[in-house]
């Protein structure tokens, strides 16, 4: 039997105190998008802040689009939009 | 208090932003004038950074030094300072000829003294002369005095003190109550003894009923007014704080106001969350992308680092439900504070405190030394507050001299005790003998660029080596430009903001350009050609924020969403579009964002020509250490060799891995090194400067600078 594939959603400051967590794993399929995982994070914690134009998603630390299709291992977060102050 | 000399005025009214008067003041005579600017002075010059490079354009020389008696402090908002109907409008900046990188310095502060000065008839004050027993500065626009004061003494401890100070001569000179009609701006003991010592700018905050600090912290604006000889200036206005600018469009002004305090109020809490932990929170981020410095910012992260993120402090120190603007109107409120604090250390241990910060870049200073304690934190922002020094260039230089003892360039018994990373008894003790002027601290309070002299001189001699070779091996970690300490970003993974510092007229400091993640996560700025265009952007529009009175947060800290619908989301446009309104609003005016940006590069080029009047504005004055460019030492790249093996590989494109991870770490650095060398090409031909750096003749006319003594500046160094 094929071990199931997974990624993490790590959460971050704010992220982490409303989850209680400081991450969250979820298991994927070949077809799962940066989106299906944005859509399991936002049912899981409705009060987490994740509108659109808010938060920058990262994929292994690079910026993601939507529709990339997340590989087993990869490691996703919403970042705020930081340009230093 | 014994009045020196006094002068009765009657305050000039504020119209569109403009009193069109500056405040001078020199001890040494004593003297008091008001200058009557000409129409044209604000045009060209703005206001704030601008005005403070003028002033000091004309009035020094190459011969001024920071404790020469022309040497000029100067204190200016700008005409966007003061007006509580938009956000983050409280700031103002000391502008002078700096202890550490012997030219131009200026940095920015927040609180009510800008808009105090402003309401009480003055656009900027600027202060010359050197007077040989300690004054104060008394302006009082409610009796429609200014004064030149002996400094009161109150008690040694009291009168040491940047903040204890501030808060009795208010008290005094308000008649024993202190209330948000006065501001004052003091300098520490520390100030004097370091290079780097700061101004506090202290301000009543009613909800939190206390004096509140912000402090000018780069580059030793507070050892010049102590060099002076000034340790405190008091300003009192009960004027109006609403619509005090006299803004030429109220409607507009608040039409302006209403639509960036929406966005502010909209997305902070879904973002930064500034309004609720100040810059604390960006101690995680910084860490999880490896740019948070740690031992001399030998690394980005660290597995003790969560022991110093923002929800750490906000459990135990900062007060959750205060909003904390350092001036009114600004929903943004990121002035964070905690109260009763216990001091555990230094010479007032067991008294409590309140302590204004920390800010991100304090805690940054302090794991650069390798510590990872809170409360250790608390103690070191306030005790640098009191004494009057600027906690990253204190910070960075202790972290030096630690990195000094790791490789072996200095030993216990040239410091006088074990100056190692992570201890928090020998950091805390360098701290007080800096303040002090005594033991090593002699020695750290001078900074990193004449700390590396000192050991190299120590070293060679004790090795029998060669000066220049010990210099060339410090300049790998010593992290300073231009003689200013690095600001608490790792760049070694972002060569857009390896220029950002690199480049920076100042030195190092993030408030000219701050790409790192635009650069480094966003890859927003792929090509040589794309950085270059951000490092001429990104400076101009921040330079425009220094020179009109505006904080740059509420702009490049909240993410309008609309700018993701913009070509460039990263210059927040429709952000600024508000900011633009707003200067046409208050001072009648009908510019574009790019008549704002052209208006800033005139500021920039004068900049440069001070510059290079005092020998810091040629490339080699923005060649930047080896660690700031990649792992400096092999340790360094260990603790990331598959990140590092990974990046060479794809820069060698298919050619062949050198065998040895030495030979790739080698191989690494040489080509690094090389990239900032084409990048610095191509930003000066983006900048209208030569390949040395220089500007070149055009450019300085383009924006009417070609004086006299550019002239003849320019002449000397195109021989």
């Amino acid at each position: 039997m094929s071990k199931q594939m997974v990624v993490s959603v790590k959460f971050l400051g704010m992220q982490r105190l409303i989850t209680d967590t400081d991450s969250l794993e979820m298991p994927i399929n070949g077809n799962t998008k940066v989106q299906d995982a944005l859509d399991y994070v936002r049912q899981r914690y409705p009060d987490l802040p994740l509108e659109e134009g808010m938060a920058l998603i990262t994929v292994n630390h690079e910026v993601a689009t939507k529709d990339r299709v997340l590989k087993d291992g990869d490691t996703i977060s919403f970042l705020p939009l930081i340009a230093g102050g | 208090m014994k009045i020196i000399h006094q002068i009765e005025y009657k305050p000039a009214r504020v119209v569109g932003g403009y009193t069109d008067r500056i405040l001078r003041l020199d001890l040494t005579k004593p003297e008091i004038t008001i200058q009557k600017l000409p129409p044209d002075f604000k045009s060209k010059y703005i206001g704030g950074r601008g005005y403070a490079l003028k002033l000091i354009w004309d009035g020094t020389t190459r011969e001024t030094h920071f404790d020469s008696p022309d040497n000029i402090l100067v204190m200016s908002s700008g005409p966007l300072g003061n007006e509580p109907a938009f956000p983050g409008t409280g700031k103002f900046i000391v502008g002078t000829i700096s202890p550490l990188t012997d030219t131009f310095i200026d940095s920015n502060i927040g609180g009510h003294f800008g808009p105090i000065l402003k309401r009480s008839g003055f656009d900027a004050l600027a202060v010359t002369g050197i007077s040989k027993k300690n004054v104060v500065i008394l302006i009082d626009s409610d009796g429609g005095t200014i004064a030149i004061a002996s400094a009161p003494g109150y008690d040694e401890e009291t009168d040491d003190g940047a903040l204890s100070y501030g808060e009795k001569l208010i008290t005094e000179f308000n008649g024993g109550e202190i209330n948000d009609s006065l501001a004052a701006v003091t300098a520490g003991k520390g100030a004097l003894s370091a290079r780097f010592g700061i101004v506090n700018s202290l301000f009543f905050d009613v909800r939190r009923k206390r004096l509140r600090s912000k402090q000018a912290g780069r580059g030793g604006t507070g050892t010049v007014m102590r060099c002076k000889g000034l340790s405190a200036i008091v300003a009192r206005s009960n004027l109006t704080k609403v619509n005090a600018n006299n803004a030429v469009d109220k409607e507009g002004v608040r039409q302006a106001g209403a639509k960036l305090k929406a966005v502010v109020s909209k997305c902070d809490t879904q973002q930064l969350n500034l309004s609720t932990w100040g810059t604390t929170g960006l101690v995680e981020y910084m860490d999880k992308f490896h740019l948070f410095p740690i031992n001399n910012y030998q690394y980005g992260q660290s597995p003790e680092s969560p022991k110093i993120f923002a929800d750490v402090f906000l459990d135990k120190y900062l007060d959750k439900k205060t909003p904390d603007g350092c001036y009114y109107g600004c929903n943004l409120a990121c002035a964070k504070g905690a109260e009763n604090v216990k001091l555990t250390r230094g010479p007032k241990a067991g008294e409590a405190v309140n302590v204004d910060g920390p800010e991100y870049e304090t805690i940054g200073a302090v794991s650069s030394m390798g510590i990872f304690d809170p409360q250790f934190v608390m103690e070191y922002n306030w005790y640098c507050d009191e004494y009057g020094l600027d906690t990253i260039s204190t910070g960075v230089s202790i972290s030096f001299f630690m990195e000094c003892v790791q490789r072996d360039f200095l030993t216990a018994a040239d410091i006088g005790y074990e100056l190692t990373f992570g201890n928090m008894e020998a950091a805390n003790r360098v701290l007080h003998e800096i303040a002090n002027g005594q033991g090593f601290g002699t020695i750290a309070g001078q900074g990193v660029a004449r700390g590396k002299k000192w050991v190299a001189e120590r070293y060679a001699v004790r090795n029998g080596k060669s000066q220049e070779d010990v210099m060339a091996e410090l300049n790998k970690f010593g992290m300073e430009v231009k003689g200013l300490e690095y600001s608490m970003y790792i760049t070694k993974e972002s060569l857009a903001q390896q220029g950002g510092y690199g480049f920076a007229l100042k030195g190092p400091q993030h408030d000219e350009a701050w790409l790192i993640f635009i650069d480094q996560v966003h890859k927003e700025i792929p090509s040589l050609e794309d950085k270059a265009n951000a490092l001429k952007w990104f400076p101009l529009i921040r330079t425009w924020f220094n020179a009109t009175g505006l904080c740059k947060l509420p702009w490049i800290d909240v993410r309008n969403p609309e700018a993701a619908s913009t070509p460039e989301p990263s210059k927040n446009v429709p952000t600024l579009e508000y900011y633009v309104a707003y200067l046409n609003a208050t001072t009648g005016s009908h510019k574009t964002l790019q008549d704002i940006l052209d208006d800033s590069e005139r500021l920039y080029i004068l900049q440069k020509l001070i510059n290079l009047r005092h020998g810091k504005g040629t490339r080699a004055s923005d060649q930047i250490p080896w660690r700031a460019i990649g792992p400096a030492y092999f340790n360094e790249y260990e603790a990331r060799a598959e990140y590092y093996d990974e990046w060479l590989q794809q820069e060698l494109a298919g050619n062949k891995m050198p065998e040895t991870a030495q030979e790739r770490h080698k191989l690494l650095m040489e080509k690094r090194i090389k990239t900032y060398q084409h990048l610095c090409d191509i930003v000066y031909e983006k900048k209208g400067f030569t390949s040395d750096g220089i500007p070149k003749p055009e450019t300085v006319e383009k924006f009417g600078l070609m004086d006299r003594q550019a002239r003849q500046l320019l002449g000397q160094l195109y021989k």
